[in-house]
């Protein structure tokens, strides 16, 4: 292991050796967090002179890259102690975008692409047509018909936002657990219009299936 | 082989059994089998914390030998998969323990046969603390973000590694060096632990690098608990810093766990927290704690892919 007092100011600071000066500043205030006067952290960890001494090593290392002069001369003598290489001092580092919108919530386009390729590679036109020849269609039909895509019960939810308890409701027809239909008229479309089946029918079966469950109950 | 995880940390208060008994809980309602090992002797509490009120057996039955097994006084709780072995039931002077009795407890905690077993270590920095985290497959340290919990964590780290040093010290023939660093503590003044590496180093330098190395195995493990949304969220990454950069061995910052006022109303109500309070940010803390604790055991974590929708 390398003792503090071996470490380079770059890797006090634990910046690149081109880096700006607004990230060295950025850098040293992030230290003094640290090993600062006020710091619970050196409090506990180290004693007054330990303290001291690591402070003036972190003021030395501010002083020196924050100052072009000094930075220069400093860096002139880690090349001839060969401990970097003077071709990094001059590289360029690109610019690295930051996003202002979390990636997080691109999430059900993803899966909607991945839904529809999926659907392009498999004939579903002979099992919708199946669910539909009855004129009920219920909860394992349409379980029956995901199934068949290949997809999760969560990939339909990631792309329409229907809870998953709703959809597992619907899937398995708890009467009981079901939103009030208006709502439910709504989750089918969409259900049926991710799975590429026909909307208008889907739902009328499955309220028509409803329908029976509740009266036969 | 059942994976070993000692959760410590040098301060009382901090959180140690609260969080060996949720993870305890955690870990067993996904499937694994966990043995929760209170050796927190002379003040026993984890069995209130996983609702197991009145324990039949214990540690006392192994360590008076009424049993030969370790396992049989490991007791099933409400949870399924969750079992305990509680040391309520010790002698009162349990909490001093013999060199032989730690040595039998250690090489018996090995054999258990579970996915997990968590022991939950007191406070304090005594010989028999340490050697139980040493004995474990991975450490935890549960820290606090007081600087007088800090200042027990560097405590414990460093007592951990003294005890680490003079082990290695004796065993490889560093005899002389030994004594040397033996009689100094005994003057009533500890070394610090780097002092003594550095001396080795001086001396003996090529003995040095083998010493390095062994210290360099040492993994700790570090959550910072009891987190309140005012104080700076990368406390835990700066300690970690500090640690790797002025120590010699390896850290590793787990997680905070967030602060919430109702973990002292489920410990007054004798239940399990994250039963209870299932949809808390500190739940979900904790249940992030457990999987990156299956990470580091296997390559997959199995936790995740349940999580992900629920």
């Amino acid at each position: 292991m390398r003792t503090f007092e071996d470490l380079t100011y770059y890797e006090i600071f634990e910046v690149p050796i081109n880096a700006s000066s607004f990230e060295i500043r950025q850098a040293y205030r992030n230290a003094l967090s640290i090993y600062g006067d006020d710091s619970t952290i050196s409090y506990a960890f180290f004693t007054k002179e330990e303290r001291a001494k690591i402070l003036k090593r972190v003021e030395e290392a501010f002083s020196t890259l924050i100052n072009d002069d000094k930075r220069e001369q400093y860096d002139k003598i880690l090349v001839d102690k060969n401990i970097i290489d003077s071709s990094s001092l001059t590289k360029k580092r690109p610019k690295v975008a930051t996003p202002i919108f979390s990636a997080k919530s691109s999430g059900g386009r993803a899966v909607l692409r991945k839904i529809e390729s999926a659907i392009k590679g498999k004939d579903l036109k002979a099992i919708v047509d199946d669910i539909l020849s009855t004129g009920a269609v219920s909860g394992k039909d349409l379980q029956r018909l995901r199934t068949a895509v290949g997809i999760r019960i969560e990939d339909v939810f990631e792309v329409t936002r229907i809870s998953v308890a709703t959809l597992q409701a619907i899937e398995n027809d708890l009467v009981e657990a079901l939103p009030p239909t208006v709502y439910l008229r709504n989750f089918l479309k969409d259900y049926a219009e991710l799975l590429h089946a026909d909307p208008e029918r889907i739902t009328a079966g499955y309220l028509k299936n409803l329908d029976r469950i509740s009266r036969s109950s | 082989m059942a994976h070993i995880c000692a959760i410590g940390g040098g301060k009382g208060g901090s959180g140690k059994t609260f969080i060996s008994a949720n993870l305890g809980v955690i870990l067993a309602t996904h499937g694994k089998k966990v043995i929760l090992i209170d050796l927190d002797l002379g003040a026993s509490n984890l069995h209130t914390l996983v609702a197991q009120h009145h324990p039949k057996t214990g540690l006392h039955h192994f360590l008076n030998r009424s049993v030969k097994d370790l396992s049989l006084t490991a007791e099933a709780t409400d949870v399924r998969g969750l079992f305990l072995i509680t040391s309520l039931r010790c002698s009162l002077e349990a909490g001093n323990l013999f060199y032989s009795q730690k040595q039998k407890i250690i090489r018996a905690i090995g054999q258990l046969p579970a996915d997990f077993v968590l022991l939950d270590i007191g406070a304090g920095t005594t010989y028999n603390t340490l050697d139980f985290f040493l004995a474990a497959d991975q450490g935890l340290f549960i820290l606090t973000p007081e600087p007088t919990s800090i200042q027990n964590t560097v405590q414990f780290i460093k007592a951990i590694y003294l005890r680490k040093l003079k082990l290695i010290l004796k065993q490889d023939a560093f005899t002389i060096l030994a004594k040397e660093v033996a009689n100094e503590s005994n003057d009533g003044v500890v070394m610090s632990p780097l002092d003594i590496v550095d001396r080795v180093m001086k001396r003996e330098p090529e003995r040095a690098k083998y010493l390095e190395g062994e210290l360099n195995k040492l993994t700790f493990r570090l959550i910072l608990n009891q987190h309140r949304s005012h104080i700076d969220s990368h406390l835990g990454q700066k300690i970690e810093k500090v640690c790797n950069r002025h120590f010699y061995s390896q850290f590793k910052f787990l997680g905070n766990i967030a602060h919430n006022e109702r973990v002292s109303d489920s410990i007054i109500a004798k239940k399990i927290f994250v039963l209870k309070y299932p949809y808390t940010a500190t739940t979900t803390d904790l249940k992030s704690l457990a999987n990156r604790i299956v990470a580091t055991r296997i390559e997959q974590p199995a936790i995740r892919e349940e999580y992900a929708y629920v």
